[in-house]
């Protein structure tokens, strides 16, 4: 039995698992589109059936998740066969180590681990300033608004990281805010706010993300400069004349025989560090989920 | 054993195949305004009455397959009360195809029809 939209909608992903990347967006896009227009109008014209009932029986119009897929691939099939490719299976560990470099996720993960930098000391600075700034306002009659107003902000960033996420590091993330009802009062829905747990999560998400943020981009431009001086040096001694040390006009070389070592060196570092990225980004994708992502 | 209605079952999927693309093709041409998947289920579904030819997820990758042939256009639009919408709309092309393949299904419908009779 399939208990919400989103259940179903991973549901759909891993069935499609294997087609082209494209048709599992639109796949994805469309059930998304359909299943919530249906949801509210069944909820119009039924009120008194339950979210689970109405969400089985549009289910049940709408096509299992693997009935669906099967549509899509047909389609897929008869149409574009030439589009669909799929990774190449079996390949050595030494392929897959350096097959890195055509994984769109490892350089997403690069990607994000640079603009998680910037995001997060910016979400860091909002949550603390919003916080405290909710707190002492509290004494006054305009607390509660405000406090209102930083907590939907938080809810706006969510949705924002979590596209970040989805387009950098491909883990599903929520495309659109959550229906809220229209004609709630504004104290009710600050209450309602400050009793779910993942305004918390999320708020705590931006405060370590200032950590997570900061280690990241430390760790890619170390190793993206280690790399490349490995990888430059021989240019660098014989080209350019200069020493790895320079030291009261000491120069220290490398000897000429330690060049193809060393830029094996520097290549087989950075593919390593690629290879760490894309998991660390998968990881990091799978921290926001929990903490983003409303249930 | 002959399982007649798994047999029933892939003999529809094999025939919607092709209607669909002629069903939707029709519904776009018919309506004035542009009309996003969602609706175009609901009138289908009013059309079909309590026969349920297809799934209605089944329609929407024909939907993407009509508009990349060039028969349909397609813009996304905000909607008010959820995720954004995908409006279709036939294309000049989409209509001179129409008139071609409701032709094609005339001869079929007779051909058929004079078949399962007999004479």
């Amino acid at each position: 039995m399939i208990k919400s939209i989103e259940e179903y909608l991973d549901l759909l992903k891993t069935e499609l698992n294997g087609s082209d990347p494209a048709t599992i967006q639109d796949a994805l896009a469309d059930a998304e589109e359909h299943l919530r227009a249906a949801m509210v109008s069944l909820r119009e014209k039924k009120p008194e059936i339950t979210e689970e009932e109405a969400l089985g029986q549009v289910i049940e119009q709408y096509g299992s998740p693997d009935e669906t897929a099967s549509a899509y691939k047909e389609v897929e099939r008869r149409t574009t066969p030439q589009f669909t490719r799929e990774m190449p299976k079996g390949t050595t560990a030494l392929g897959k180590f350096f097959g890195v470099y055509s994984d769109t996720r490892a350089w997403g993960a690069l990607l994000y681990m640079l603009i998680a930098f910037v995001t997060g000391v910016f979400y860091f600075t909002w949550a603390i300033t919003g916080l405290s700034l909710s707190v002492s306002f509290s004494i006054f009659i305009f607390g509660l608004p405000f406090a209102l107003l930083f907590l939907l902000s938080i809810q706006g960033l969510a949705l924002l990281e979590g596209r970040i996420i989805e387009a950098l590091l491909g883990v599903r993330m929520p495309r659109r805010p959550l229906f809220t009802e229209k004609d709630l009062k504004w104290l009710e829905r600050l209450k309602l706010l400050v009793l779910d747990r993942h305004i918390w999560l999320s708020i705590l998400y931006m405060i370590v993300q200032f950590v997570f943020g900061t280690i990241y981009f430390v760790l890619f431009v170390t190793i993206l400069s280690f790399s490349i001086s490995f990888i430059a040096i021989p240019f660098l001694q014989e080209v350019l004349g200069m020493g790895v040390i320079m030291n009261n006009n000491i120069h220290y070389y490398f000897p000429t025989w330690s060049y193809p070592l060393l830029i094996f060196g520097g290549v087989l570092l950075w593919t390593a560090f690629m290879n760490i990225a894309r998991g660390v980004g998968q990881l990091h994708g799978r921290m926001a989920k929990l903490m983003l992502v409303t249930d | 054993m002959v399982d007649s209605s798994a047999l029933t079952k892939k003999f529809q999927k094999e025939m919607n195949a092709g209607i669909a693309s002629l069903v939707l093709l029709s519904v776009l041409d018919k309506n004035a305004e542009p009309m996003y998947g969602y609706q175009i289920a609901k009138l289908l579904e009013e059309y079909s009455g309590d026969a349920s030819f297809m799934k209605q997820g089944a329609l929407y990758p024909v939907l993407h397959s009509l508009e990349n042939s060039g028969l349909l256009e397609s813009k996304v639009e905000p909607s008010v009360s959820g995720p954004p919408r995908r409006y279709y709309e036939i294309t000049a092309e989409g209509r001179n195809t129409l008139a071609l393949w409701q032709r094609v299904w005339k001869q079929m419908k007779s051909f058929v029809d004079r078949a399962i009779k007999g004479g």
